[in-house]
């Protein structure tokens, strides 16, 4: 056991086990502490929670295989340190944490220079906080267990080492009190050079982490708990509190990590599917009512109220990691990149670079701003983009964004629709689902005109036909009847499918003229006795139904004929049979009658 | 290489027979396949057409293409029953016996067929449009090369040049870009000397069998329908591109040159077939 320092008294082997220490609530983490009601967590905020925290200026620090890269939002300040961490790095206001080779250190986040480095006695970083000059660190065993919290001044002092069996999670520190979330619900209050609690806090949501969000501190678990003079009603649900509804998204995402985990050095899928957003000035509301949503390649801008999608990126590489700024998003990917996009409209704010790929990527906004930007297109264009990305991983996402782009009304959604149900390049599950979409579309009729107009042309590289089906539903149920000669068209088009042919027949029923009788009647000539496939048989029956309704008699004649016909498959003998009139007495037989 | 060429001419004469220009090579007696035909009885035959009846229907038609031109008085009821359409069976020998009887009043009831979802009934259509001929089988060949069966596209093309259609000269050089090999011995059929042009500038991008058909259709164009200095242009690009392959061709061409036609194109080939080594044994 190393030499610890408490409060400038030299003291050896000092640790807190959970028990056995008295003054002010008790010990530190005690099981039998009885539920004050909030009083001391609210006399602990009255005196210290309008202490200033200082700001940090928005950093990214990316985890490689030789060590860490860093650089400040604003491009400034890049730098690198080598040696290998074996955890995810935290950042601390201008501190950046991390432990490697056995040891815990903090250095300046705007130079690399170390501030202090201890003896991590094997244990990986869990989390840290800064007040500006003292830093605290929860450290813990890479499998869990083994918690311990400690609190470090820029000379390298170790001014508070408590130990405890529950999992501790991330601290912060403000006026020489250390907050420590632990066991899931608790918040204690720890003074520096104490190993007493002077303050505890009991949350009804889940809490891993204290968190500096601009010059507030946060407890955060499921949602985010302001420290401020309403904390003491925490245990009414009434303290200032920012919470993302609940919605189903790609992957189920998470708002905050679970700060009692070590997070490992290399990013996993769980930092690739994650929730990002800021507490507006209240801490009662999200900044801008926005939250952004990454699944790998893709972000989503969303709306905290009604959970509509605002934007859509598609970038080159899985984000790692990011953090919500004022006005919006810095997203690390794996090359090392980190997008600054804006929470609004998802414009493209620029980005900075790390300079080579990263394994894992930590980034704190802290008081940068993401502003302007240019815009890349309407909301249809960027899903449509998305959707296109040909990477299976993608496919979750892709369906998500594909649902939210059908609920849009805009009539450039159903070109989007149409291009992405054509294109080779979209995934057959999603191509399915645009068909579906597509279906159901009231609106954009003029590009389902365009897009029936289109029909496999081997010499003009067409090599897709149109999605003839849900294009045929929508502008029937649209009753477009312009539609009528492209649809007939397709009837006789044997690039397309059974299933398309039927929808455009049963379409036929309802919009087709005179003007498509010959299209028609040929299709129901050649195909009466060789439609071999179910569709096909009902397309035959359908075209019947629309030949005795435009083909006068004529046209009767023709089914009656067909009717008759042994020739005739004996599936659309039955359905003529049922679509035709019942056949005119002649007089002679009426009067025999 | 000299008997892949010749395969190609042998599809090419089974396509063509009849209607255009068979390559002197493949020329085969056409009288030792004619047979002895019983007096056709219209009346009879137009009945069991209209019976409803698969096998008396398939039979009538068999007699009907058996007959061919003979049957004649036939024709619209076979373009009826092609029109009122039945099953695939009936309709496969109807659309032969459309081909057999040659009256270009068929194309218009054939050509549906060449969209038809049964591709035993489009190649069908195909091979019977290139025989009934005319301006709607014409029209219904060019929109065949834009097909989704690369089957129709390869008969569509042939039968273009069979039906001397210079009109679908663009679609068929089109078509030939994208691999429908069938386009270039239409190609070499139907282009003038500066089309021929075009067509042998594609030579070294084309595999040069294909090449080869279409050159093997200009060479032996018949002198007054192409001149010797177009023929010797392409003697010159065989002779330019040296490789034994086109030696061989070449030698092949100089065996089948007509004796009466030009001496001054034979001089030529001979010449090449000299520089390129061509006439050596082929080691085919």
């Amino acid at each position: 056991m190393r030499r610890l320092v408490i409060g400038g008294a030299a003291l050896l082997g000092l640790t807190a086990c959970g028990s056995g220490m008295q003054g002010g609530l008790g010990s530190a983490f005690s099981p039998t502490w009885q539920n004050d009601g909030g009083k001391s967590i609210g006399a602990l905020a009255q005196r210290i929670a309008k202490a200033q925290l200082p700001v940090g200026r928005g950093l990214a620090v990316g985890v490689t295989t030789s060590g860490l890269v860093v650089i400040g939002l604003d491009g400034s300040a890049k730098w690198s340190r080598a040696g290998a961490v074996d955890a995810r790095p935290a950042i601390a206001g201008d501190v950046v944490v991390a432990t490697g080779g056995g040891r815990v250190f903090a250095l300046d986040a705007r130079t690399g220079k170390p501030f202090w480095s201890l003896s991590s006695e094997g244990r990986s970083l869990r989390g840290a906080g800064d007040d500006g000059r003292v830093t605290a660190v929860t450290l813990g065993g890479r499998g869990g267990g083994d918690s311990v919290v400690i609190a470090v001044d820029r000379s390298g002092r170790e001014l508070l080492h408590l130990e405890a069996k529950p999992e501790l999670g991330a601290p912060a520190v403000l006026a020489d009190t250390v907050l420590v979330p632990w066991s899931g619900q608790y918040v204690s209050a720890v003074r520096l050079g104490s190993r007493d609690e002077t303050a505890r806090l009991l949350l009804r949501d889940k809490v891993t982490r204290v968190m500096q969000i601009g010059p507030h501190l946060y407890f955060g678990g499921m949602s985010l708990t302001r420290f401020d003079d309403r904390i003491d009603q925490a245990g009414a649900n009434r303290a200032t509190q920012a919470v993302l509804p609940t919605r189903p998204l790609p992957g189920e995402p998470r708002l905050i990590d679970d700060g009692t985990r070590v997070a490992p050095p290399v990013a996993n899928a769980r930092d690739s599917i994650h929730l990002y957003a800021r507490p507006a000035a209240d801490g009662a509301h999200f900044a801008g009512d926005r939250y952004a949503a990454t699944y790998y390649r893709i972000a989503m801008g969303l709306a905290v109220d009604s959970g509509a999608l605002g934007w859509v990126r598609t970038l080159p590489a899985p984000v790692l990691g990011g953090d919500a700024a004022e006005g919006g998003f810095a997203l690390c990917d794996a090359t090392g990149r980190v997008w600054l996009i804006g929470a609004e409209q998802g414009t493209d704010a620029g980005s900075v670079s790390l300079g080579e790929p990263v394994q894992s990527c930590v980034v704190s906004a802290g008081s940068f701003t993401v502003a302007g930007g240019k815009s890349l297109g309407s909301l249809a264009e960027q899903v449509e983009h998305a959707v296109e990305l040909d990477d299976a991983q993608m496919v979750t996402a892709q369906g998500f964004l594909l649902e939210r782009l059908g609920s849009l009304s805009d009539p450039v959604v159903t070109k989007v629709l149409i291009d992405l149900a054509s294109s080779t390049r979209t995934p057959p599950a999603l191509a399915e689902a645009a068909r579906k979409l597509l279906a159901g579309r009231r609106s954009g009729a003029e590009y389902m005109l365009e897009a029936l107009g289109r029909e496999y042309d081997f010499l003009s590289d067409v090599l897709r036909p149109p999605p003839v089906a849900p294009l045929a539903d929508a502008l029937a149920a649209m009753d477009r009847k312009d539609a009528a000669p492209l649809l007939a068209r397709h009837l006789n088009d044997p690039a397309d499918s059974p299933e398309d042919i039927e929808h455009a027949a049963r379409a036929l029923v309802k919009l087709a003229s005179p003007a498509e009788l010959e299209e028609i009647r040929s299709f129901f000539s050649l195909y009466r006795a060789t439609a071999e496939r179910p569709p096909l048989v009902a397309a035959v029956i359908a075209a019947a139904e629309t030949l005795l309704r435009i083909g006068g008699a004529e046209g009767e004649k023709l089914v009656r004929s067909a009717a008759a016909d042994p020739l005739t498959r004996p599936d659309v003998r039955v359905g003529l049979d049922g679509v035709l009139p019942p056949a005119k007495t002649t007089a002679a037989e009426s009067t025999a009658d | 290489m000299k008997r892949n060429t010749l395969a190609r001419l042998a599809i090419l004469t089974v396509l063509v027979s009849g209607a255009g220009w068979v390559p002197a090579a493949s020329a085969a007696p056409k009288a030792a396949k004619a047979k002895p035909k019983a007096a056709l009885d219209a009346a009879a035959l137009r009945a069991e057409l209209e019976s409803g009846d698969e096998a008396r229907m398939l039979a009538a038609l068999e007699r009907v293409a058996e007959a061919g031109e003979a049957a004649k008085a036939l024709t619209p009821d076979v373009e009826a029953l092609l029109r009122r359409g039945a099953s695939a069976k009936v309709i496969r020998a109807a659309l032969t016996a459309a081909g057999a009887l040659r009256q270009e009043s068929s194309s218009a009831a054939v050509a549906p067929y060449l969209r038809h979802r049964d591709e035993g009934l489009r190649r069908g259509a195909a091979r019977a449009l290139v025989k009934t001929g005319g301006t709607a089988a014409v029209k219904a060949l060019r929109a065949a090369l834009r097909s989704p069966d690369a089957g129709v596209r390869g008969v569509a093309a042939s039968g273009l040049g069979a039906l001397g259609a210079r009109e679908a000269l663009p679609d068929l050089f089109t078509a030939l870009d994208r691999r429908v090999d069938e386009a270039a011995t239409s190609i070499g059929q139907l282009c003038e000397p500066e089309e021929c042009e075009k067509f042998a500038a594609r030579l070294g991008k084309l595999p040069f069998e294909v090449m080869t058909s279409g050159f093997d259709q200009i060479l032996f164009r018949a002198p007054e329908k192409m001149s010797d200095d177009a023929k010797l242009r392409i003697v010159d690009r065989l002779r330019e591109l040296g490789t034994a392959e086109a030696g061989k061709f070449l030698a092949d061409v100089a065996g089948r040159w007509p004796a009466s036609w030009s001496k001054r194109v034979k001089q030529a080939i001979d010449a090449a077939v000299k520089a390129t080594g061509g006439g050596a044994e082929a080691d085919d």
